[in-house]
């Protein structure tokens, strides 16, 4: 059996994995993003870049991150925040983009500025895409966290491996239980904030 | 704060062997076009033909390869495209009102950015409802979603009219509206017109609504000015079969709204006209002698009147003066509505009118040469 208290220490150590990774992801989505706004090459770079990463598998994601930088918790976060990248970037990009064109035109004829259209138009109609992304990447990011454990990111991983390598099926479930609950509050609690950034028009 | 007033009118928006090609196209080739102050100029053409891309050029969305667009003679190259823009009324057939914003917040979002106080925002936003007639009391909070089309292409117009410019651009405002909708917009717009008296561009592909608003209609076909000039100018002498085809001037009695008494009066003759206080008898011989059926008596508005030939006769022969044979003649000045002209001459039993200019006779208005003119 294992003691409650180290059972606690791992959930939060696996917790402040998930959302440090899931902070860092967003951090660095938000300059690219406006890099991607003041040139199509370079948003398709980018684009690009991020479905890449998106297609090599997550396991292969975390091994590769060992030869670059070592292992432990940084090199864990920043193979998590690579995953993550993906929905954050194309969620809100598409959200900038996909706005009728027609709205876009008529508010540069009543006298708006890119960057208030940028403002008042676009970043409105991303909202909901841009939380979609961002609760699909911290969901993401609690299940990569779990794989960290091969390169020492601690958490909640490590507990799970050493429960399938014994046939312990308690020790198991001990580790899986937790991180399940993680992903249904991340879920929960992200569709509320989502929920509450959803433009009124947009409510039904 | 981006704004303050570029003009306070327009005298002139004057466009310049303006030329747009994208590609190996033109969309608009060597377009010389000059707009007067307080006037509704209509770019009417088929879609494609380039006059959206004329209007879009004048607040600068779109830029002209070559050629030059000048407002009071100063190019607008010379403007700051959003200053330029804040001072011109911009409404499409999309209108386009900001889905996250209210009623309110759409009207007043340039003032806002304009650094407006609240409270004048505010007013000016009723006012501008009010303005276009939608009750502010019930649709300052609304949504456009929760809006009819005509109604969202109300508040379109509310927030274009806000910063007060002295152009306005429409790109086919009332395209999206159904027939019936679109005939009272265009009646309201009318009178809107009449009360702002700015100067406007508006583009539409449907002649009767050209013919319902504009003082003068630009054809454009093929990326070029094919002619410009009033509705009578085009109904009655098109430049080419074009725009014969496009005014339908076969179908002149299609455009009977757009015309009026001047346009198909006769010149006068003046041996139609008698002096009063002619005997019945000298009025028969000089009838006789013309070959008149009809003539008429004017002395003053007051003092007129038809009489036709066996009136005369009649008068002459049971011995009555002429003033007891005459009928009312109806008056009109050249600029009243022919329609309104016809309906009166229907009323009033005849089949002639006198036209007349500064209190003089005119010219003549017969009902049955105008049917001819127009079929």
């Amino acid at each position: 059996m294992i003691l409650t208290a180290e059972l606690l220490q791992a959930t939060l150590e696996h917790l402040v994995l998930t959302y440090t990774a899931l902070t860092a992801g967003i951090l660095v989505t938000i300059p690219l993003i406006f890099l991607s706004l003041y040139s199509a090459r370079l948003a398709s770079m980018i684009m690009r870049f991020a479905s890449l990463v998106q297609a090599v598998p997550s396991f292969a994601v975390v091994a590769f991150i060992v030869p670059l930088i070592g292992i432990g918790f940084m090199p864990a976060v920043l193979a998590i925040m690579l995953r993550v990248l993906l929905p954050t970037i194309k969620n809100t990009y598409i959200g900038l983009f996909n706005v009728d064109s027609t709205l876009i035109e008529a508010s540069k004829g009543i006298g708006l500025t890119d960057f208030q259209i940028l403002k008042h138009i676009r970043l409105p109609n991303a909202y909901p895409a841009i939380f979609a992304g961002i609760k699909f990447a911290a969901i993401l990011a609690n299940s990569i966290a779990v794989l960290t454990a091969l390169i020492g990111g601690g958490g909640l991983g490590p507990i799970i491996f050493e429960g399938l390598t014994n046939f312990n099926t308690v020790k198991i479930l001990t580790g899986v239980l937790p991180v399940i609950g993680i992903a249904l509050f991340l879920d929960f609690s992200f569709s509320r904030i989502e929920q509450r950034l959803t433009p009124e028009y947009l409510r039904k | 704060m981006i704004s303050g007033k570029l003009f306070e009118r327009i005298e002139s928006l004057r466009l310049e062997n303006v030329t747009k090609k994208y590609g190996e196209n033109f969309a608009v080739r060597n377009l010389n076009l000059e707009i007067k102050g307080g006037e509704l100029l209509i770019l009417i053409g088929k879609s494609g033909s380039g006059k959206t891309t004329v209007l879009r050029m004048m607040n600068r969305l779109i830029e002209p390869d070559s050629g030059s667009i000048s407002i009071n003679g100063i190019d607008i190259r010379k403007f700051d495209p959003i200053r330029l823009r804040r001072n011109t009324g911009y409404v499409i057939q999309n209108i386009g009102l900001l889905p996250h914003l209210r009623v309110s917040g759409n009207i007043g979002l340039i003032p806002k950015l304009e650094g407006w106080k609240e409270e004048k925002i505010q007013e000016r936003i009723q006012d501008l409802l009010n303005f276009v007639s939608l009750p502010p009391q019930v649709f300052t909070d609304r949504y456009p979603h929760e809006l009819s089309g005509g109604q969202q292409q109300r508040v379109g117009l509310a927030r274009a009219m806000v910063m007060s410019p002295p152009l306005f651009l429409m790109d086919e405002p009332f395209g999206a509206l159904d027939s019936l909708l679109r005939a009272q917009l265009q009646d309201e717009f009318y009178r809107i017109k009449k009360e702002l008296g700015r100067t406007i561009v508006f583009v539409t592909h449907d002649i009767n609504e050209a013919f319902r608003l504009g003082d003068r209609i630009a054809i454009i076909d093929n990326s070029e000015l094919v002619q410009v000039g009033t509705p009578q100018e085009l109904i009655f002498s098109p430049s080419s079969n074009l725009v014969a085809e496009i005014v339908d001037s076969k179908r002149k009695y299609r455009h009977i709204d757009a015309l009026k008494v001047k346009d198909l009066a006769q010149p006068l003759d003046k041996r139609y006209i008698l002096d009063s206080g002619l005997s019945a008898a000298s009025v028969l011989d000089h009838m006789s002698a013309e070959g008149l059926e009809i003539a008429l008596v004017f002395d003053s508005p007051e003092n007129s009147g038809r009489v036709g030939l066996t009136d005369v006769m009649k008068a002459v022969s049971s011995g009555k003066s002429l003033d007891e044979a005459l009928k009312p003649l109806p008056l009109f000045s050249p600029e009243t509505p022919l329609l309104e002209a016809l309906l009166r001459l229907k009323t009033g039993g005849g089949s002639i009118g006198l036209v007349l200019e500064n209190d003089k006779p005119g010219g003549i208005l017969f009902s049955d040469r105008i049917l001819q003119n127009l079929v």
